[in-house]
């Protein structure tokens, strides 16, 4: 029998596949289909201290072997969320993390404050692509990356914090390094790269919101060597994501030297993609003869 | 609700750009019902999200969808053959139910959107309920359904915007015509959005107090309630989801 748990910032997760926020609400839905105790972890909706009712529709699109979304963090507030489905969570077995995200240090603090001790972990989205003030502009400089998670840390007492890094930036390296400047527990990344697709017929962006963020299978190379280059800028854990959608693509991400990964568009794809992947990932080690997951992790080695 | 691997029986052309497709279940799914749809993978790995599409009828072992082939992941859908395997969650949504007293039925149905409306006569054959549609298409070649309406309503009137086939209007100036003679006690639409625009905006100039049920279509992410992607606005400000809240809506609850 191969052992799936890893361990990260203290947290002991049963295996490293966690549904990345965004795709999978607060997991109700998909509960519905499978028992989610079954899932390493749950990331939830993007949290504010406030409802949000989002952007308009059309709210996603697809290109060749991706997809664009641009909900705009509707979410029904972090006290909605307190009242009405971290108890339903509660009664799972997996480790639940709260996506949060705000317009300004004082947000961040106050809704990482609100939160402390409540939940697993936090993962700071400081890099939602899709609304003007969805904290993208903390999460494109390294300085904006220090400052913002300094500002989370520092309302936090007990729960660790995950930073979850964008791809759109100069340097991955460098604002992986700035996160644990910064005082980030863990990283996690890609969050979406931006993109655009146009519908011919009426010379419009498909997406009302014009851009949107591109997931999904075609993005997951790009995701890996970003992940790869974050783990050799850091020695704080990070959790790999980015068109994750079998065992064999969260393994590339595990030897590149995620501790764990998230898997977000795959859900759409298929709504069992997390326990294949969990089932994927028993069978590929035990016919590899590797006994732990955990063995793996940055294993790999570079060409010449 | 449930994810299975479904098999296609039969996927045929039946109106300009628009295919019926028939696929067998692997197992019984309890809960399919008029109104209700599925969420079909459209065949290959290019096409990462799954199409919600409308129930048109079913059976035990079985569930027949029509779909427009209108972009690349219904292009490829409509390429698919007796004998391939799709996926699909189902069933989805809430669906249209219809009341003990509600005995006169109105459809008011256009374009793709006449399959649901053929799903509730499937339905509801039989039940001692009347039905009187009004079916509007753009044009002669887009017209499907005909016999499906002729046979299980009291009275059908199909129509078309160019006047090709039927009179030259559209479904709701149709309805509208033979508002008062057909005395629905509930309307039932499901068509283009500015169809069900002029549909509530002809009830409220009329002061038409019949209840009215709609079934929306949004691009759905998930298409069972969890990522937030199909939204609509509700009149009281806030949003609804396509996919778990709806599709069908009361007219009155939603901004069209």
């Amino acid at each position: 029998m191969v052992d799936l748990r890893v361990e990260l910032c203290g947290v002991p997760f049963k295996n490293p596949v966690i549904a990345a926020s965004g795709t999978f609400g607060f997991g109700k839905e998909f509960n519905e289909i499978y028992d989610i105790g079954v899932l390493g972890g749950v990331s939830t909706k993007g949290l504010t201290l406030e409802p949000r009712l989002g952007n308009p529709t059309p709210r996603i699109a697809e290109g060749y072997g991706v997809i664009l979304n641009a909900v705009g963090l509707q979410n029904p507030g972090v006290e909605e969320f307190l009242r009405d489905d971290l108890p339903f969570l509660r009664e799972k077995d997996t480790v639940i993390i709260a996506n949060v995200a705000g317009r300004t240090l004082d947000d961040y603090a106050a809704i990482c404050a609100r939160l402390d001790g409540l939940v697993d972990m936090i993962e700071l989205n400081i890099s939602c692509p899709n609304v003007k003030c969805g904290g993208m502009a903390f999460g494109i400089r390294p300085e904006s990356v220090r400052e913002v998670t300094r500002a989370a840390k520092g309302a936090l007492k007990t729960t660790p914090l995950i930073v979850k890094l964008s791809p759109n930036v100069e340097s991955i390296a460098a604002n992986a390094a700035a996160a644990q400047e910064g005082g980030a527990d863990c990283l996690s990344l890609i969050n979406t790269l931006t993109g655009m697709v146009i519908d011919l017929e009426r010379r419009r962006p498909l997406l009302a919101n014009n851009t949107g963020g591109v997931s999904g299978a075609g993005i997951r190379p790009i995701a890996v060597r970003m992940v790869f280059e974050a783990c050799n800028a850091v020695t704080i854990p990070v959790i790999g994501m980015g068109g994750i959608t079998c065992a064999e693509d969260a393994l590339e991400f595990i030897m590149a030297g995620a501790a764990a990964v998230q898997v977000g568009t795959a859900n759409f794809t298929d709504t069992l993609a997390m326990p294949r992947i969990i089932e994927g990932l028993h069978a590929w080690l035990d016919r590899h003869n590797v006994r732990s997951v955990a063995e793996l992790r940055g294993t790999l080695r570079l060409n010449g | 609700m449930k994810e299975l691997r479904v098999t296609v029986r039969e996927n045929v052309p039946v109106a300009q750009n628009v295919f019926r497709l028939t696929f067998s279940l692997p197992e019984p799914v309890e809960g399919l019902r008029c109104g209700r749809f599925v969420d079909l993978s459209v065949g290959d790995g290019a096409h990462l999200l799954r199409r919600p599409i409308a129930i048109c009828a079913y059976t035990a072992d079985s569930v027949t969808v029509c779909y427009q082939c209108k972009g690349a992941g219904t292009r490829r859908l409509a390429a698919c053959k007796e004998g391939d395997a799709l996926t699909c969650v189902l069933p989805l949504g809430n669906g249209f139910v219809l009341r003990e007293e509600e005995r006169r039925v109105a459809l008011v149905g256009g374009g793709v959107g006449v399959f649901p409306m053929i799903s509730v006569l499937k339905e509801y054959a039989g039940s001692g309920k009347t039905f009187y549609s009004y079916i509007g298409f753009r044009t002669k070649a887009a017209v499907c359904g005909e016999e499906a309406f002729r046979a299980g309503s009291e009275r059908a009137v199909l129509v078309t915007d160019d006047g090709s086939f039927g009179e030259k209007k559209n479904a709701v100036e149709a309805f509208f015509d033979d508002l008062s003679a057909a005395k629905p006690d509930v309307i039932l639409s499901c068509g283009p959005a500015p169809m069900l625009r002029a549909l509530k905006a002809g009830l409220a100039e009329r002061g038409v107090r019949t209840p009215c049920y709609v079934s929306l279509e949004e691009r759905m992410g998930c298409g069972i309630g969890a990522c937030l992607v199909c939204v609509c606005d509700l009149e009281n400000g806030e949003h609804a989801r396509v996919c778990k809240d709806g599709p069908v809506f009361a007219i009155g609850e939603v901004k069209l």
